[in-house]
């Protein structure tokens, strides 16, 4: 029985663990928290649909191209938007994420309405038998490129001069600017990469559930959930943070009631935060003076 | 700021005590010249008068990124509600009780702000909540009749059945000029100096000898206060209290009210009321349109009026300039 909840709980949590490692890098270099990244996902998701339902253009086609749209999306919010208001109160920086992401939500609504979009199955439906544990393939699939990805973000990260690049930015803005490296590029790039990755999360999401405007709420709430968990602006933090919360909501539900599965991130981010106010994996937070 | 030259220097023409009850006197016979739907547009936006107000205490003059509001404002509309279903009470005698459970959970909201949680950290957990109380208002059936809502029946004011917009409207006109005089007093005294201070630098606020705990479970109170009174408006407004109301799409709005109209500003909260109530009644029968407008003028805002659309007002009238929001 445990045996399958981690199971399941990895496969549920490497989405969480997926957006929350996309806002966790859009943070890291930019300094923005963006409380719209859910819209994001459901972005993603509804590209995919369009491309592959509509267009009748194989999945993978359609995957490719929506998460270039997505990156494109990110790009235009960075430059038409925040770019101009990065020097502001985080307040205003807080609400235009909110904005962004409600326009996003009425773009969806005002083409789709209020109807729940089916999306043709594209996964093999298969299952396996571990011992008494049984793993489906859409948790093979969904695990193994989300996992295989973050390997490959990893290595680029460690090795290749854009890695360094993101390294020095994550660092210190002001210093990389000091050192001539161009730090509004690199705000750029990642603010492409982090909508592109929040779509991959839409993308995968997108045969396995039901696809509808406001889908993109809950992911962001365990996503935030999950970033915090793992302690604001870690990296690894934000993929172990998934995880477990991926896990521990479906052990509390299990175990306590299902009715705890709704808010089992909240209770356990209040908990954690009660006991460790920086989070899991937190460094304590150097206050400006 | 560091080096920033103290307020009591700058002499900065105010906004008289006197608007507070003139403004009041221009809108009372408006409800003589407009149907009953924009009568009912015209009570909501009072209701966000003051939802706006509260939010603004603790974002806009303590500077804190907290996001209880929504909670506080659902405390108080089921509050009122519960007491009036099931304990009978008058609509009328559950507006302050209705102010208290809001101070009451403000105060609980502080808590993790004082345990040295900040910035998002106290964000997702002032959220998070928001989202367990709304899911205590769909399991505590007996209390909130769950999901389906709780229905009240009209509110009643020292035996006089409200049963009309129009006689709402004019309760809610003194509540809210009541509580907006409260707020503003709290504001200009040593107490709401002392909030401003925290905000622009709670560790030099600190070193001066502000007790800077004291004034946040202060602010939270009377933010939280504040906001239940503007539930227990919304109660006798609606008459159907649901957990919907509460999520976090209301959050979004609560914190436009207070964006849009201008930070630290009581006039911004008027404004900004007047402007998010009004837009989404304008299209309601398009749905994602209402969305999409209601996010154009938010990114609008703050694009091109980052202190709000108060900061209008305050280049043509010097009285309008916020004194105690600076950059």
């Amino acid at each position: 029985m445990l045996a399958q909840l981690v199971v399941s709980g990895i496969a549920q949590g490497v989405l969480y663990a997926l957006v929350a490692l996309s806002m966790t890098m859009l943070y890291r270099a930019t300094t923005v928290v963006n409380f719209g990244h859910g819209d994001l996902v459901m972005g993603g998701a509804f590209a995919v649909y369009v491309f592959v339902v509509y267009l009748r253009l194989p999945y993978l086609a359609g995957a490719l191209i929506a998460l270039a749209v997505l990156f494109g999306v990110g790009v235009a919010i960075h430059q038409g938007l925040m770019r101009r208001i990065m020097t502001g109160p985080h307040l205003a920086i807080a609400m235009m994420a909110l904005a962004v992401g409600y326009a996003l939500r009425g773009g969806a609504r005002m083409l789709w309405g209020r109807e729940v979009l089916p999306f043709p199955r594209i996964f093999p439906d298969r299952a396996w038998a571990i011992g008494d544990v049984v793993v489906t393939s859409d948790n093979v699939i969904v695990s193994g490129t989300v996992l295989g990805l973050m390997v490959v973000l990893l290595v680029l990260f460690n090795v290749t001069r854009i890695g360094r690049l993101l390294q020095a930015v994550f660092q210190s803005q002001r210093g990389a600017a000091l050192i001539g490296l161009n730090v509004d590029g690199v705000h750029r790039l990642v603010w492409g990469a982090a909508a592109a990755l929040a779509a991959l999360g839409g993308v995968l999401l997108a045969p396995i559930t039901l696809l509808y405007p406001d889908m993109g709420v809950w992911v962001l709430v365990r996503g935030f959930a999950a970033m915090t968990l793992g302690g604001f602006g870690s990296l690894p933090g934000a993929v172990l943070g998934g995880l477990i919360l991926g896990v521990m909501e479906l052990v509390l539900g299990a175990y306590l009631s299902t009715a705890f599965i709704d808010i089992s991130a909240y209770v356990i981010v209040i908990a954690v935060l009660l006991l460790r106010p920086d989070g899991l994996f937190g460094r304590q937070v150097v206050v400006r003076v | 700021m560091p080096g920033a030259a103290p307020v009591s220097v700058v002499r900065v023409p105010t906004l008289g005590r006197w608007v507070f009850l003139l403004v009041p006197l221009l809108v009372l016979p408006v409800p003589f010249l407009v149907n009953r739907y924009i009568q009912y547009v015209l009570n909501l936006i009072l209701v966000y008068v003051l939802v706006g107000v509260g939010f603004n205490i603790v974002i806009g003059n303590l500077g804190q990124l907290a996001f209880a509001n929504v909670a506080l404002f659902g405390l108080g509309a089921y509050a009122s509600g519960i007491l009036v279903v099931h304990a009978g009470w008058p609509w009328w005698t559950t507006i302050v009780p209705a102010g208290l459970i809001g101070a009451l959970a403000g105060i609980l909201a502080s808590l993790p702000a004082l345990r040295r949680i900040r910035l998002f950290y106290l964000a997702i957990m002032t959220m998070a909540f928001g989202e367990l109380l709304r899911w205590i208002y769909i399991r505590a059936e007996p209390l909130t009749n769950g999901s389906m809502g709780l229905a009240v029946p009209p509110p009643v004011l020292l035996g006089l059945r409200l049963s009309s917009d129009r006689s709402k409207f004019y309760v809610f006109l003194v509540l809210v000029v009541v509580v907006v005089l409260l707020t503003s007093s709290l504001l200009r005294s040593r107490f709401g100096r002392a909030f401003m201070a925290i905000r622009d630098n709670e560790l030099a606020a600190a070193a001066m000898g502000i007790p800077t705990d004291r004034y946040f479970v202060l602010a939270f109170a009377w933010s939280g206060f504040v906001v239940g009174v503007a539930g227990a408006m919304y109660t006798a407004l609606v008459g159907h209290v649901t957990p919907e109301a509460f999520n976090l799409l209301e959050l979004i709005l609560h914190f436009a009210v207070v964006m849009v109209g201008g930070l630290a500003s009581l006039a911004g909260s008027v404004i900004g009321a007047i402007v998010l109530t009004t837009t989404p009644e304008l299209f309601r029968s398009f749905p994602g349109v209402q969305e999409l407008v209601l996010s154009f003028v938010i990114i609008g805002v703050l694009l091109f009026l980052p202190r709000g659309l108060v900061s209008l007002l305050a280049r043509r009238w010097s009285v309008f300039h916020e004194r105690y929001y600076r950059e």
